[in-house]
């Protein structure tokens, strides 16, 4: 699952860190619309091409190529089934479009989850109006997903321990071994949530109705300077895109 | 029986938990591991069976390489059992959770429920036997993820933290059984924070400090060394504590007593008794 780990937020200094999480969410969310508007193999070798240095800039070139990497394999069964499967005229260079679209997406999306943390992500989504009690489920969810990850390999440990061979016999045989996995950290993660929310209530969690907060985020020049490009560069983008015939060049395709 | 040569281990290459360990463990032995929260106690467990394989440094299990060995070989010779027994448990009876490591490791119908009705019984639980292991107590999971691995009769019997969540009665049943198996042959590795229960039942103690073992040898003499105590952040032993303060005023009383016996010789010496 190497793939999700641009997903992950890492501890660092750059300017895309620094920049504030809303205005990170409109960037992401503006270039993700951009992917999602063409499927032609010149317009996303473009898109990537601009999301790598923002990638750089967040000091997190290594992590993005580990990720892509582990997205290969998923991007070879997308390539396959497509041009099996696709009814459209060059289904080859459809699914090679499909699969770069794909990369174009996680990359986008990355660049907000690499960069954000948690904690900022539940004080950004409080100060935009949703209630403390929702941000704080999401914040928690996030910050609970390595600690499954770890819960699944000492699992996994267990039941090797006993004797529960994970990598070997047939994919039938394979699927049953999840069952030994999968079945303790589900009684586990129940477990950890229920003791969570008691010891939570025992500290006094949803005793006052008014919360104050220790750090609150401000909106500062860059980051209006950053919404302002990133809104006006898609709708310069949607207006090309639907107003006007585009060149050739820009669909252009492999010849099957 | 296991011999651990110069072994050192980091977690994902860089996290150093092991830098150069090496023990031998014979048969029939009672070792404890001790050491503050970190030191690479449960890292070197996972090394003797294949669940972790060193980066250097080689592992031998009953005179045969190790690392030629799989998880569910070595699993036959070395039982481990773990802190929390709820990353285990999985089945809906507490006979299937017992059984499951025995179908595993290909023991006959027959053979597999005679094993499993002896370790339930020693266990006391019997009982239980159809109960789910999700609807039992912490105590008795715990018990459920011990007779699982017991079930199996491994030669070797590691233990991680067992007497954590154990009322007096059940830690004096689990020692009990552990002088039982070992009676019978079975070398029991012990890790814990529990330094009177090593003390009661465990002859040899290994100490460990940040991947390394500063310690080694005989349990009373391995306690009762400040440095010791000090480095793996435990607790002088209260007898030890004990004897310390009357060697203060009676010099010929030893300031290392571990033992019940050992510190009321020395009380009815001071009164002139034999």
């Amino acid at each position: 699952m190497s793939f999700l780990e641009v997903f992950q937020y890492t501890r660092q200094e750059s300017v895309i860190h620094n920049l504030d999480p809303r205005a990170k969410l409109v960037i992401s969310i503006c270039l993700a619309g951009i992917s999602l508007m063409f499927t032609d193999i010149i317009p996303m070798v473009l898109m990537i091409c601009f999301l790598i240095p923002l990638i750089a800039a967040a000091k997190s070139l290594k992590r993005w190529a580990t990720s892509m990497r582990g997205l290969l394999p998923l991007l070879l069964f997308i390539i396959v089934f497509n041009t099996l499967l696709s009814t459209t005229e060059y289904p080859f260079s459809h699914s090679i479009g499909l699969s770069l679209r794909l990369v174009a997406l996680m990359t986008s999306f990355s660049l907000f989850f690499l960069t954000v943390h948690p904690d900022e992500l539940s004080q950004a989504l409080i100060q935009m109006g949703i209630r403390f009690e929702f941000a704080f489920a999401m914040s928690m969810a996030m910050r609970y997903v390595p600690t499954l990850g770890q819960e699944a390999y000492a699992i996994m440990d267990a039941q090797r321990a006993r004797g529960v061979e994970l990598d070997k016999g047939n994919m039938l045989k394979r699927i049953r071994n999840i069952v030994p996995i999968i079945v303790p950290l589900i009684i586990v993660s129940i477990r950890r949530a229920l003791s969570i929310a008691e010891s939570m209530e025992s500290r006094g969690f949803g005793a006052s109705e008014k919360r104050t907060y220790m750090e609150t985020l401000s909106f500062r020049k860059r980051d209006w300077g950053v919404v302002f490009i990133s809104l006006l560069g898609l709708v310069i983008l949607i207006h090309f895109r639907f107003f006007f015939s585009l060149p050739e060049w820009v669909s252009w395709g492999l010849p099957f | 029986m296991i011999i651990i040569d110069d072994v050192h281990f980091a977690y994902d290459g860089i996290y150093p938990a092991l830098r150069g360990v090496s023990l031998q463990i014979d048969s029939g032995e009672r070792v404890a591991i001790v050491g503050a929260n970190g030191a690479g106690k449960t890292t070197l467990v996972k090394h003797m069976n294949g669940l972790l394989r060193p980066q250097q440094g080689r592992v031998f299990v009953n005179g045969r390489d190790a690392s030629k060995l799989s998880v569910a070989e070595l699993a036959r010779t070395v039982g481990l059992v773990w802190q929390n027994p709820d990353h285990q448990l999985f089945l809906d009876t507490v006979e299937k959770e017992i059984t499951f490591g025995l179908r595993n490791l290909g023991y006959g119908p027959e053979d597999t429920r005679a094993r499993c009705e002896r370790t339930m019984s020693i266990l006391g639980l019997t009982d239980l036997a159809n109960r789910s292991p999700f609807s039992l107590s912490g105590g008795e999971r715990k018990r459920v993820a011990l007779a699982s691995v017991l079930a199996t009769e491994p030669q070797v019997l590691a233990l991680d933290e067992p007497t954590i969540g154990q009322d007096a009665k059940q830690k004096e049943n689990l020692s009990n059984l552990l002088m039982e198996l070992n009676a019978n042959g079975c070398a029991v590795i012990c890790v814990t924070h529990d330094i009177e229960f090593v003390i009661e039942h465990f002859p040899r103690t290994i100490a460990m400090s940040e991947g390394l073992i500063i310690a080694d040898g005989q349990t009373n003499s391995v306690l009762t060394n400040d440095r010791v105590i000090e480095i793996c952040s435990l607790s002088t032993p209260e007898l030890t504590q004990a004897s310390q303060a009357l060697n203060q005023r009676f010099p010929e009383v030893s300031p290392r007593l571990t033992l019940v016996k050992e510190l009321e010789d020395a009380i009815i010496k001071i009164f002139g008794g034999v």
